[in-house]
């Protein structure tokens, strides 16, 4: 196996490894192309490694995640930077790009890393861990999470009291308070987009009480909830600690919705919400589960039959939206709606509240470019220049676009979208060579 | 011989396993079994970190095989397969325990009892282990050349995408013309072309590729051979008639068949019973190819009833899914009738609105402009009666409570969606399997969407599922992709798993030949005696021949007898 000795020229650059990213950068290197890989999150996987199971199929997620996970980060024709953001891609001529990579630093040397976590007792600062969604506190010396890749602990530096109680703790003197951020200065011959998405902000909606009332969460912190890494060992609201017994899912939060500046439909709400309240009846068998909504979208291959499955089982499905939560003192959520099947308004008491965040673009792509112009479509993801014969293909030659950058989509769509990126990155290879 | 070393390892699987089966006890009933070194459990065992633990153990005690319990050897099998060879280890002295799918998930309800399961099924993968051998596999030739199947807008593409890796395409199309259902469309939603130029833009730059032969009219007639080397027979009929066989051999076959629009039953919502009842494939036609006033039968129209999920969407009897596509494409019509004609009146009887993604858009654009939309169940659907040179759908409509609506329309437009090929012969002869839904079947649902279970033969476009035709072309160009990757290196694996005829013991009676789904098995004459042989590329170690060997002649390579009696003996 040949190593890149050649740190800063590569023939692609994929941004993001998430599970397009990741997709692409394989199809990539296993056509015998050198990829450099970067992400700004400290571990590969992107928002599916840390997904409960999928839909419709009820696969865990992690476990089949993970050797996707473990293919990238051994295939020979991968390097990979987490922490690490490109900038300033330029074209340069016809064949090359050039571009920026801005590493943060770690503080900790990975390879030496055994992840004892020592180094997480030893720490005496507590914050909320983002990767669990905010359930729950890690430390400032922190391993991301237990199927990190790479398995490594960092220092997150913003709140770290530089007290020295991890590097003292640590066996293999791999905390190193000197790593200075590093900036690398790369040519590529190609460049995929796979810079995924950022759920809505559910505190832009004040009238859903996210944030105020405890009982309220998103369904992404449910997902953390149910995911066989889960930080509870079982699913629990959040005020008191108590096992829900009568939850409601809200659809379309953030979505469909004009007044929050997001007209379009996120397309994987509806499925992801029917998948949770599967496995909520599964891990809860006392449970009444109720989704609210206005159109459920089972599209996709199976996904009618799994929302007809979902009846089976009995979650309660009410077509009706949302207008207002409130919270009663003992915690539990009145919701008022519109009952469309009785045209009358509504209230109904549920002690859990999910709300089922959707998709939105993530900022500043195009800034990632200098001299050309990427253009972005009136929704502000990634614009698709030949949106039907060539849905991959951007404003500008060379550079391509996989996964949730372009738009809404769901695992089979991005693994698609990513194969679509690559075939026409491996073609702009072939013919620019 | 020096005594094998073994390291067992057991998966939590993060409490899929460890929440009904007690890994620990599992670990402690097996550790002290002849041949095993070394036994863990680990959260899970495909982590990255837990593989490079194991590459490390098999390294400091020269272990000579490993044992993972975890989940079904379908997802990771391979996973430690390659931990194996990262160790300098044989990959075919790894042996996989499921204890997932066959013990923790299957008795959730008896978690004694499932514990009970996994030792023994570990057990009986170590017995096996202790016969484990190193197996080499062997290389083929890979012809760089890809068969494909279908000139719609998947197959056209899928084309040109593999023209553009250098690499032969044979572009194989039933009918005189390329292009299938996307050439026949001419407005579309999303851009300013329509179908026929987009078609003709793509099929003017097929014929510009000098490393793509088009064969239209034909068809693939019979298929030989495997991944690396498939040989088809394809029958062209010439100009006048006449037929023509054309022989090709290609590294892969990449199936972009396409979908047959769904047609109504007679009397289905008063289709072919009923004058102004037509289906959506036509409506299309219709408002394409008149201006200014809409005529149907002689008479103007005015007041249009759409019935959606006709023939999707039904529990019992017909299609239980939905087709995807046709919310989006009975909006875009309406929205051109609209535009077009003068006094048109849209109404939308449907099951709930899908335009799912930016799809939205169009959907709000149809109810700004002020089409109504009324909502039915599957167990109340419109009624249609005839009322002069008018059709009456009555429906009880959920958007407002259950009220009894009537709509006194000129054209009932009912709105079928994507359904499989009726003729499937193509499929059958590369012995493609389908789903539920009776399209192609994908190998792995969500991460392997284009590639199937017969190694070598992708599958892209409509296929596979209702897709509309961005989706179609993301198929295509990542079925090109595995298609291109299989061949791209020029050469192939083949796996050594593959079933052996012991030439004294056969005598030939045909019952392999006839168990065999591969056709890898055939008659042969060696020294005076007719004899079974087995073809190495096509035998895929599947097994089905060894039992029906009367004589015991058929062995399996790495499940001869004395492995799986060892395994029956450790379950036991």
């Amino acid at each position: 196996m040949e190593k890149n000795i050649d740190k800063t020229s590569y023939d692609a650059l994929v941004i993001g490894a998430g599970i397009a990213g990741g997709e692409a950068a394989l199809n990539l290197a296993n056509t015998g192309y050198k990829v450099l890989l970067v992400d700004k999150e400290l571990s590969v996987g992107g928002k599916m490694i840390m997904l409960s199971k999928v839909f419709p199929t009820l696969d865990c997620s992690a476990c089949i995640t993970t050797p996707k996970v473990s293919e990238i980060s051994r295939h020979s024709n991968i390097t990979i930077f987490t922490g690490a953001q490109a900038s300033n891609i330029r074209k340069i001529g016809e064949k090359e790009f050039t571009a920026r990579i801005n590493k943060q630093p770690r503080y900790v040397h990975i390879e030496d890393c055994t992840s004892c976590q020592l180094c997480e007792e030893a720490c005496p600062v507590s914050v909320s861990d983002q990767y669990q969604y905010g359930l729950i506190g890690r430390k400032a010396a922190f391993i991301p999470f237990s199927i990190c890749s790479p398995k490594a602990a960092a220092i997150d530096i913003e709140n770290c009291t530089l007290c020295g109680a991890c590097e003292r703790a640590c066996p293999t003197n791999c905390i190193d308070f000197t790593m200075e951020p590093e900036i690398i200065d790369i040519k590529v011959k190609t460049v995929v987009l796979a810079t995924g998405f950022k759920l809505f902000d559910p505190l832009d909606i004040p009238r859903y009480g996210y944030g105020k009332f405890k009982n309220v969460i998103t369904a992404m912190q449910m997902e953390r909830e149910i995911a066989p890494t889960r930080p509870f060992n079982t699913i629990l609201r959040p005020k008191d600690g108590k096992v829900p017994d009568k939850i409601a899912y809200v659809l379309c939060v953030g979505s469909r919705d004009a007044s929050v500046g997001n007209p379009i439909c996120s397309q994987i709400c509806c499925m992801y919400s029917i998948k949770q309240a599967q496995l909520l009846m599964g891990a809860l068998p006392m449970a009444d589960v109720t989704i609210y909504y206005i159109n459920i979208r089972s599209f996709g291959k199976g996904f009618e039959e799994f929302y007809q499955q979902a009846k089976g089982m009995g979650v309660n499905f009410v077509k009706g939206k949302i207008g207002r939560i409130t919270e009663k003192e003992n915690g539990n959520l009145i919701l008022r709606y519109e009952d469309i099947n009785s045209g009358k308004l509504q209230e109904e008491e549920h002690d859990m509240v999910i709300l089922s965040t959707g998709v939105l673009p993530n900022e500043g792509i195009s800034e990632l470019f200098e001299g050309d112009t990427l253009g972005l479509d009136k929704f502000n993801f990634i614009g698709q220049s030949d949106a039907l014969a060539g849905p991959s293909r951007t404003s500008i030659d060379g550079v391509f676009v996989a996964g949730t950058a372009s738009g809404p989509m769901d695992i089979p769509d991005s693994i698609l979208s990513a194969g679509s990126a690559s075939s026409e990155a491996i073609s702009y290879l072939i013919q620019h060579s | 011989m020096k005594k094998k070393k073994i390291g067992v390892y057991i998966c939590h699987c993060g409490g899929n396993i460890s929440d009904y089966v007690d890994v620990e006890k599992v670990r402690a009933a097996i550790a002290d079994e002849g041949i095993v070194l070394l036994s863990k459990t680990t959260m899970f065992a495909c982590s990255d970190s837990n593989q490079r633990d194991m590459v490390e153990d098999i390294k400091a005690n020269d272990l000579d095989g490993v044992v993972v319990a975890s989940c079904s050897p379908k997802l990771h099998l391979q996973t430690f397969q390659n931990v194996s060879m990262r160790a300098d280890l044989n990959k075919y002295t790894y042996v996989h325990a499921n204890i997932r799918e066959q013990a923790s998930w299957a008795h959730s309800d008896d978690k004694m009892g499932a514990t009970e399961k996994a030792i023994h099924l570990v057990r009986a993968a170590i017995a096996k282990s202790r016969y484990a051998e190193a197996l080499e596999s062997t290389k083929v030739k890979a012809i760089k050349k890809v068969a494909v199947i279908g000139a719609g807008i998947a197959g056209l593409k899928a084309a040109l995408s593999l023209s553009e890796k250098d690499c032969d395409v044979i572009l194989i199309e039933r009918n005189s013309v390329v292009g299938g259902h996307v050439a026949e469309f001419t407005s579309l939603s999303t851009t300013t072309e329509t179908g026929y130029q987009i078609i003709t833009r793509l099929y003017s730059e097929v014929l510009k590729r000098g490393n793509i032969s088009l064969l239209t009219n034909s068809e693939v007639i019979e298929n030989k051979g495997s991944v690396g080397n498939f040989s088809l027979k394809i029958r062209k009929i010439t100009n006048n008639d006449n037929q023509e066989i054309i022989d090709v051999n290609v590294g892969s076959v990449l199936m972009a068949t396409g979908f047959d629009s769904y047609t109504p039953g007679e009397g289905e919502y008063g289709y072919k019973s009923l004058e102004n009842v037509i289906t959506l494939v036509d409506f299309k036609k219709m408002i394409d190819s008149q201006n200014g006033k809409l005529v149907y039968n002689g008479k103007q129209i005015r007041d249009i009833v759409y019935i959606y999920c006709v023939g999707s969407r039904q529990s019992d009897g017909g299609n239980t899914y939905c087709s995807r596509n046709c919310c989006t494409s009975t909006i875009h019509a309406s929205i051109i009738a609209r535009h077009k004609f003068s006094d048109i009146n849209n109404y939308h009887f449907n099951r709930g609105i899908r335009t799912y993604g930016k799809q939205e858009i169009l959907y709000a654009e149809s109810l700004g402009s002020g089409d109504i939309y009324l909502q039915f169940n599957e167990d109340s659907i419109p009624e249609i009666s005839v009322n002069g040179d008018k059709a009456i759908v009555k429906i009880n409509d959920i958007l407002s409570a259950n009220r009894e609506v009537e709509v006194e329309a000129d054209l009932v437009v009912l709105v079928g969606g994507m359904v499989p090929r009726a003729d499937n012969s193509v499929g059958s002869l590369f012995k493609l399997p389908k789903g539920r839904d009776r399209f192609y079947n994908e190998v792995h649902m969500k991460l392997r969407p284009v590639e199937t279970a017969i190694d070598g033969i992708t599958i892209a476009g409509a296929c596979q599922g209702p897709k509309n035709i961005t989706e179609s072309v993301n198929s295509a160009l990542a079925a090109a992709t595995k298609s291109y990757s299989i061949l791209s290196k020029g050469e192939l694996e083949t796996s050594p798993l593959i079933a052996v005829i012991e030439e004294d013991k056969c005598s030939w009676c045909g019952a392999c030949q006839e168990a065999c789904p591969f056709d890898a098995i055939h008659m042969e004459e060696k020294e005076g005696r007719t004899i079974a042989q087995i073809n190495n590329t096509v035998c895929k170690g599947c097994g089905m021949c060894a039992p029906v060997c009367k004589p015991d002649a058929i062995n399996l390579i790495a499940y001869s007898s004395s492995e799986i009696m060892s395994m029956i003996d450790a379950l036991a």
